[in-house]
């Protein structure tokens, strides 16, 4: 199967920065010794360089689908394998140089992959609504005070005051998000505070975070269940974090 | 460059977010226009022939540029070489406005953004963070410093994150 390898080669080397970097071993997929590798992630794919100064990657593991799971090996210790769920998958066997790193590369891995950050922003869009709900509803109902839930200081915050107290978003988080599947769409208007208005972009790359952003696309799943049929286990996102 | 084949294989069979028959044209000189069944499935957009379950090839959408051509046409260009454009021919223009909004939309870094919206926002209504509470808000994927070259929000706000 074709890919567009250049680009996607290119993707790991520009400017974007990355989510992490670092040195581990690598099992090899002919020579199955353990090989220092430079590994870069960024978004959902994992890619690894002969030597931290090369300018192209040997190769790159798209982590979508798969299970990150710490494992034993008679030769390298704070080792972990990357796992398929498909038929004949490879497993990608690594090793970090200590357990911190180890601990934290399972973590990043295991959090890489579309569908995940497609599940938090949705978790974060609906947040959103119903915070600038609430405060729509706390505006029309006291009208001499103004803007109740928007902190001191107008559009800027001082990072010296920043309080990270429990959270005025009330209610319970929703089971996932199913209720939402056929939701929101962003062509209702809605009144954010900062007084952008949500038209609808079209086309091409956008940095202007501005504007609220249109809704990621859904994948439309069998039964209308957010259990993704490629990361089992990701339904729930008040779960995903237990 | 090594990838890992038969997992993008598999992922091509997954319920896609977008699919249709549509004609493409590669970005080589004499490439023809071929119609193929095109799917779009997270940040890859994979292509078939309209008879075969196997794609024949993917394309990564990160780092690209989707643009309208024509009523019905639109075209991708990776950024790193941008004279080489992929075509596809739409039925409708509504199709053609559609898919281009899809890929838009299908990027990992266009996500990364709107999350770093929500999250700034919602920071701002409530002065808390909502990604504490799933213990996820030292997650480097979700620090606002990603998207200061492009965002032209207050810079300055958005450092409290790190």
């Amino acid at each position: 199967m074709k890919l567009n390898e250049r680009s996607v080669a290119h993707y790991a080397t520009c400017n974007s920065p990355p989510d992490k970097t670092g040195f581990l071993f690598k099992k090899g997929e002919r020579n199955t010794a353990y090989h220092r590798r430079w590994f870069i992630l960024k978004g959902n794919m994992l890619f690894y360089f002969e030597e931290r100064e090369s300018r192209e990657p040997i190769g790159v593991i798209v982590l979508e689908g798969c299970t990150v799971e710490l494992c034993e090996s008679e030769s390298e210790e704070f080792a972990f394998a990357v796992k398929f769920d498909c038929a004949k998958a490879k497993v990608y066997k690594m090793a970090a140089e200590n357990q911190a790193a180890m601990e934290s590369w399972v973590k990043a891995l295991s959090r890489a992959s579309f569908d995940y950050m497609r599940l938090v922003v949705k978790e974060l869009e609906r947040q959103l609504e119903e915070v600038q709900e609430e405060a729509r509803s706390s505006q029309a109902k006291s009208k001499p005070k103004k803007h109740q839930l928007q902190p001191q200081g107008a559009a800027s915050f001082q990072p010296a005051t920043i309080s990270l107290q429990n959270a005025t978003i009330t209610g319970p988080l929703q089971e996932g998000v199913s209720s939402r599947e056929n939701g929101v769409s962003w062509s209702k208007p809605l009144s954010v505070p900062n007084g952008v208005s949500d038209t609808q972009e079209d086309c091409s790359e956008r940095g202007d975070g501005v504007r609220p952003p249109p809704v990621p696309p859904r994948r439309k799943t069998n039964g209308g269940s957010l259990e993704s049929p490629v990361s089992p286990g990701t339904g729930c996102f008040s779960k995903l974090h237990d | 460059m090594r990838f890992n084949e038969k997992e993008l294989v598999f992922l091509s069979r997954q319920p896609p977010e977008r699919a249709a028959e549509l004609g493409m044209r590669g970005p080589k000189k004499g490439d023809v226009v071929k119609r193929r069944v095109v799917k779009l499935i997270v940040n890859f957009l994979f292509y078939f022939r309209t008879d075969e379950d196997e794609p024949i090839g993917a394309l990564l959408l990160e780092q690209c540029r989707v643009e309208r051509e024509d009523d019905q046409v639109f075209s991708i260009v990776f950024l790193d070489e941008a004279e080489r454009k992929y075509l596809f021919e739409c039925d409708s223009q509504e199709q053609c406005v559609e898919w281009i909004d899809a890929i838009v939309k299908a990027s990992y870094e266009f996500m990364r953004k709107n999350l770093i919206y929500y999250r700034t926002e919602i920071h701002r209504l409530t002065g808390t963070d909502p990604l504490e509470q799933y213990g996820i808000s030292d997650e480097t994927r979700f620090q606002v410093f990603l998207v200061l070259q492009s965002a032209s929000i207050h810079h300055c706000h958005l450092l409290c994150f790190l």
